[in-house]
């Protein structure tokens, strides 16, 4: 057996050549940064409007909210819904993915190396720079604690783990379909309810609230964020934590479960 | 564990035959499909399927450092085949071993030992330069630094890779992109080269130059190569033996110069003259071909020797040029595909050939 920081070591290298090869794409990211803040003004005003109209007390004050989606939009490119388009997919659809089993490499690690990889570039190349703007323009709120920094920053990497395990998981569903777009859109709308990203799940009536509670999805957005602005405190930091693993894991063995049986099935076009 | 690691390597290096393949057979499911717009709903709740027999029975073995044309037309089931070779597919039945290593069950372990090109697809990361890929397949394989560097010094010599060695490959030409592929496929020092149609849209001087570079690397690796191929320009270049394949089934496997042997029944003699001639007829041969003073003949060569045909000629006339040419193995292969009959009728009166089932 070979030891396992080697093994590692080998996807570690795949993390930093995805986070690479997206490097070569600059004015395409700006692109979409401007497009992250279209999205962000869109609902800095409604909600803004929303909070001018209403006098009762909300669970979150406007500018806790306006965090919230500054924080949304930080991770915006982050959640598994770009998987349709990856170079995996396209790879499943034409048969090349084939061409990958001549290589000496667990695939299910590979796929989820690249998919962080690009979660990763994201994060710094996106995120960050939504973020940093925002601050000068809008009245963001910081941790009152460095407890609460570190608990969301540990809250915000296993969201990212999540999201990479629920993506790799979408992925393999190509086997069967040939075509993720359809399963990606639909798990799409579910993931950007469910996450809280369109609306805080604190804002939700209680019966909606409690279905969310139980799905995976409030992991990638709604927990780490609620984290940040000091919603969920205490033992409740923990319990969301391990929750946030749990599913990890489970989106991990499922999307290797999938993954053997797609490869197992493979029919390759051509002959 | 590396006194395992030793004697493994020497029982692998006993084995004989490179490959093996015994009674090979793969099949697919082909799903029917309805026609027309009714049809495809029909098809969401019921489908019918048919069989397809992709590989047929196949047996054949290749030894240590050998290179094997593996030919056939589209369809035949060569590309099934070398995907068995891969570990990318599992047989329906029959067994396949290479370097010892049955490819479907150590897909991993196999994967070590070959290296794979597909001309029609590359392995490199499309977004990344050349060199990224390169160290990635270093990691990928475990190759130790000084046999990277040799490796990266050898292939820049001999494909001049240096020259794009930076350049993403995306960018690259398709002939730059077929000799970074192929170096990439010989980084891990591979025992076994699948290649499948590895000068596919290049041009002449390419080809070339892919040609040489395989022919070294066999030579002075002892690199087993298993090369598909519709360039028959490849096959005639690299291989001395071709196992043929069509409709699934195993149709010659023998030496490439024993299959012409056996299929050339006819020569073509070119001839310049100095002179225009009226009458430029010679005993047993037909002029198939008249431009200017340039004739053509075509002549069978056990009714008359390729020697007695030129003796004839110079006694009659003046000539500037004179040429022999072998009948294309296209030519050749084209027969053997449009009619297997006729050549299995061959097989069975020339008994010095191995046939079908030689290894059985």
């Amino acid at each position: 057996m070979r030891p396992l920081y080697l093994t590692f070591h080998v996807y570690l290298a795949f993390v930093r050549k995805s986070f690479q090869k997206r490097m070569q794409y600059r004015v395409a990211n700006l692109a979409g940064l401007a497009t992250n803040f279209f999205f962000l003004l869109v609902h800095i005003f409604v909600y803004t409007a929303f909070y001018a109209a209403s006098t009762e007390p909300q669970p979150l004050n406007l500018n806790e909210i306006i965090t919230y989606f500054v924080l949304c939009q930080v991770s915006f490119m982050l959640m598994p819904f770009w998987g349709a388009r990856s170079e995996v997919t396209q790879a499943i659809k034409d048969g090349s993915v084939a061409l990958q089993l001549t290589k000496p490499v667990d695939f299910h690690t590979y796929w989820f190396a690249d998919e962080y990889g690009r979660a990763c570039y994201f994060l710094f190349m996106r995120g960050l720079p939504t973020f940093l703007i925002s601050i000068l323009f809008f009245d963001v709120t910081f941790p009152q604690h460095p407890t609460v920094l570190m608990a969301f920053a540990l809250s915000m990497t296993l969201a990212i783990f999540m999201s990479t395990a629920i993506t790799i998981t979408i992925f393999s569903s190509a086997f069967w379909t040939l075509d993720t777009s359809g399963v990606s859109g639909m798990s799409g709308s579910v993931i950007m309810l469910f996450s809280g990203m369109l609306v805080p799940i604190a804002l939700w009536p209680e019966w909606l609230a409690h279905i969310a509670e139980w799905l995976p999805f409030a992991g990638l957005i709604d927990v780490p964020f609620s984290i940040y602005l000091g919603k969920i405190t205490g033992v409740g930091v923990w319990t969301a934590i391990s929750k946030q693993m749990m599913w990890t894991l489970v989106f991990i063995g499922l999307g290797r479960f999938l993954l053997n049986r797609g490869f197992s099935r493979i029919v390759i076009q051509g002959g | 564990m590396t006194e395992r690691f030793f004697a493994e390597k020497s029982y692998r290096q006993l084995l004989k035959n490179m490959i093996e393949v015994e009674n090979l057979s793969k099949t697919f499911k082909v799903y029917h499909h309805r026609k027309g717009f009714f049809g495809s709903f029909v098809n969401l709740f019921s489908r019918k399927h048919r069989i397809v027999q992709a590989v047929d029975n196949v047996s054949f073995s290749i030894k240590r450092g050998e290179v094997v044309g593996y030919l056939g037309p589209n369809g035949a089931g060569k590309s099934t085949t070398i995907k068995m070779l891969t570990g990318i597919l599992v047989p329906t039945s029959g067994r396949v071993s290479v370097n010892g290593y049955i490819p479907h069950r150590q897909r991993k372990e196999n994967a070590k030992h070959i290296g794979v090109v597909f001309g029609q697809r590359s392995h490199l990361w499309f977004d990344l330069p050349v060199q990224e890929s390169f160290e990635l397949l270093q990691r990928i394989y475990r190759i130790p630094q000084t046999q990277y560097d040799q490796n990266v010094e050898m292939f820049d010599a001999l494909l001049d890779i240096g020259a794009f060695f930076q350049t993403p490959v995306r960018q690259l030409s398709l002939g730059q992109r077929m000799r970074a592929d192929l170096a990439a496929a010989l980084l891990h020092n591979p025992e076994v080269l699948f290649l499948d149609e590895p000068t596919i849209g290049l041009d002449v001087v390419a080809k070339a130059r892919i040609r040489q570079f395989i022919q070294q690397i066999n030579a002075e690796r002892q690199v087993t190569v298993v090369l598909t191929t519709h360039d028959l320009d490849d096959v005639e270049k690299l291989c001395k033996r071709v196992i043929l394949i069509d409709k699934a089934r195993l149709c010659f496997d023998g030496e490439l110069a024993a299959l012409r042997r056996l299929l050339s029944t006819e020569r073509i003699l070119s001839v310049d003259y100095a002179e225009t001639y009226s009458d430029i007829s010679i005993p047993k041969a037909h002029v198939t071909y008249r431009e200017g003073n340039r004739v053509q003949y075509r002549f069978a060569p056990e009714e008359v020797s390729t020697a007695d045909l030129i003796g004839a000629i110079l006694q009659k006339f003046k000539i500037v040029d004179i040429s022999v040419q072998e009948p294309d193995i296209e030519e050749l292969i084209k027969t053997v595909y449009e009619d297997n009959t006729a050549l299995e009728q061959k097989f069975t009166e020339t008994d010095t050939l191995d046939l079908t089932n030689r290894n059985t």
